[in-house]
């Protein structure tokens, strides 16, 4: 039996009928980084000790018969910019090669409560920022579907472990798309849900206001169980929300008859980087849910220019306020790429900084308002399938081809779920959006996309 | 910020800015520093002169929230 295809689900069914034991799976997914990540380099840090450590005492309790849950006995890696008590946690710098926590971030720890078994850190760009870089302690995480190409980022490492099979769950963060980004060009599921759902407290900030983590797996459904460990009210999280945590997997299944779905065709419509198979996908992704029963028309929103501004802006300027005396003190022990974006944000005045405040406000109002009248919106991740590493393109810029940060000015939920291949054997996705704390909602359609697609018959890279 | 500067005044605008934030751009990178900048700069100036002054920024606060 290959467990590394099996879903969170069936290794859940596995474990508790003692066909597989949780230490056989930590095992397998461990053997599978050792073959694979040379290669890929997904992981900054394989944490055998613990992962071997964390499978034996899920074993141990499942004997015992304490069963903590869907997560219980599950393989999982964490992008290292989540604080891990006792385990080295480097944002993937110089800068902080030698910080070892002393607390998990609360996203660990959930984690780790769940039953779930840690297999390591993953690369990221630095500080969720720079890359894909060349000039940084570890090198950049490689796209299992080629590697000539880069996965998309700032959660690269975690895209890459996805897709090249070694773990089904692999958390990262979003501050303009750094989880729906990789998840798109790297053919896996990626979501962030709405802002203050999960708590952010003890993964390093890139920018207070945007940042959400969230986690990137093999299916719609390994995502909402791992969500449903994340979610809840933390009290010494300043944007969490005490809100009702529903049952995430409870409407999977109901399909999209008689719901109502809109597309803002303007956001990539008219840009320049637009792809045509990728719209061609969504398309066929919109012409799929028509058939299943959904009404899915065209929408307008502002403009996507707008969006962009906003989001960058608040992004440089709150990155800069955290970076700062590094920035003015060590510049050049940062890559060059994460230097260059951080010292944009000492470029943007007061009164950028505000005007982009007011608009998001004004942006926040309309996504809102267009969501009052339709259950969800359905767009493109990115506007092409994954570049080659000799063709970079400056994914902060005005003109990224990923186009997922106007959900970060937002706040609302949002998932990458892929749809198909390219031409070229590489993935691309689409992005769904729902109401605010509506995450039931944009799995639910998630599903129905990840079903109607075909993808769960397409085959990933062996390697 | 209706209007878009000269590359010249752009990159005394761009030179005073980081003077101002104590930042020191190593000569070798600042032509792409100014690239990025500029790119930047017209995204800033979709958002000048948009608003009126009714208009609030989504970070105001009320008293007593957590």
């Amino acid at each position: 039996m290959d467990t590394q295809d099996l879903c969170i689900a069936e290794m859940g069914r596995l474990l508790r009928s003692g066909v597989v034991s949780a230490e056989t799976l930590a095992r397998d997914a461990l053997a599978r980084v050792a073959a694979r990540d040379g290669g890929l380099h997904a992981f900054v840090l394989v944490t055998e000790d613990r992962a071997l450590q964390d499978a034996r005492r899920a074993d141990d309790e499942l004997k015992a018969g304490r069963d903590r849950g869907p997560f219980h006995g599950i393989p999982y890696a964490l992008k290292d910019i989540y604080d891990t008590a006792g385990i080295r946690t480097t944002c993937h710098s110089k800068l902080r090669l030698n910080v070892v926590p002393k607390q998990d971030s609360v996203a660990a720890a959930r984690l780790r409560e769940a039953g779930g078994v840690l297999l390591g850190k993953l690369a990221t760009h630095e500080f969720a920022i720079g890359g894909p870089s060349f000039d940084l302690p570890f090198p950049p995480a490689r796209n299992p579907w080629n590697p000539e190409h880069i996965t998309g980022g700032s959660s690269s490492g975690s895209g890459t472990a996805i897709a090249a099979r070694m773990v089904r769950m692999a958390m990262g963060s979003d501050t303009g798309g750094s989880i729906r980004g990789p998840a798109a060009w790297c053919g896996t599921v990626g979501i962030k849900a709405t802002y203050g759902l999960v708590s952010r407290r003890g993964v390093f900030p890139l920018s207070w206001t945007l940042d959400h983590i969230g986690p990137l797996t093999r299916s719609v459904e390994d995502a909402a169980i791992t969500l449903q460990v994340l979610a809840g009210y933390d009290p010494q999280d300043p944007a969490s929300a005490d809100v009702p945590v529903p049952n995430y997997r409870a409407d999977l299944e109901k399909g999209v008859a008689r719901l109502r779905i809109g597309i803002p065709r303007a956001f990539f419509a008219n840009a320049s980087a637009t792809t045509p198979e990728v719209v061609a996908g969504l398309e066929r992704t919109a012409a799929r849910l028509r058939a299943a029963g959904a009404v899915v028309e065209d929408i307008e929103l502002p403009d996507y220019a707008l969006f962009s501004a906003v989001g960058r802006v608040i992004m440089m300027a709150e990155a800069f306020a955290i970076h700062e005396t590094d920035v003015q003190t060590r510049l050049l022990d940062y890559g060059e790429i994460t230097a260059g974006r951080f010292i944009l944000g000492a470029a943007i005045t007061a009164a950028d900084f505000i005007h982009a405040l007011r608009a998001r406000r004004e942006l926040t109002d309309a996504v809102n308002a267009a969501l009052s009248r339709y259950d969800a919106l359905l767009t493109l991740s990115a506007l092409n399938t994954a570049p080659r590493f000799d063709q970079p393109t400056d994914a902060l810029s005005s003109a990224s081809p990923i186009q997922t940060i106007p959900f970060n000015v937002t706040g609302h939920p949002a998932m990458s779920v892929p749809t198909g291949l390219g031409a070229s054997g590489l993935p691309i996705g689409v992005q769904i959006v729902g109401r605010v704390f509506d995450e039931p909602m944009v799995f639910r359609i998630g599903r129905a996309v990840e079903k109607l697609s075909g993808w769960e018959a397409v085959k990933l890279p062996a390697g | 910020m209706a209007e878009t500067p000269s590359p010249d005044a752009l990159a005394v605008e761009f030179d005073c800015l980081m003077a101002r934030a104590g930042v020191s751009v190593p000569p070798q990178r600042r032509a792409a520093a100014l690239v990025a900048y500029a790119d930047l700069r017209g995204q800033i100036a979709l958002l000048h002169g948009r608003y009126g002054p009714e208009a609030e920024p989504s970070n105001v606060f009320r008293p007593g929230d957590k």
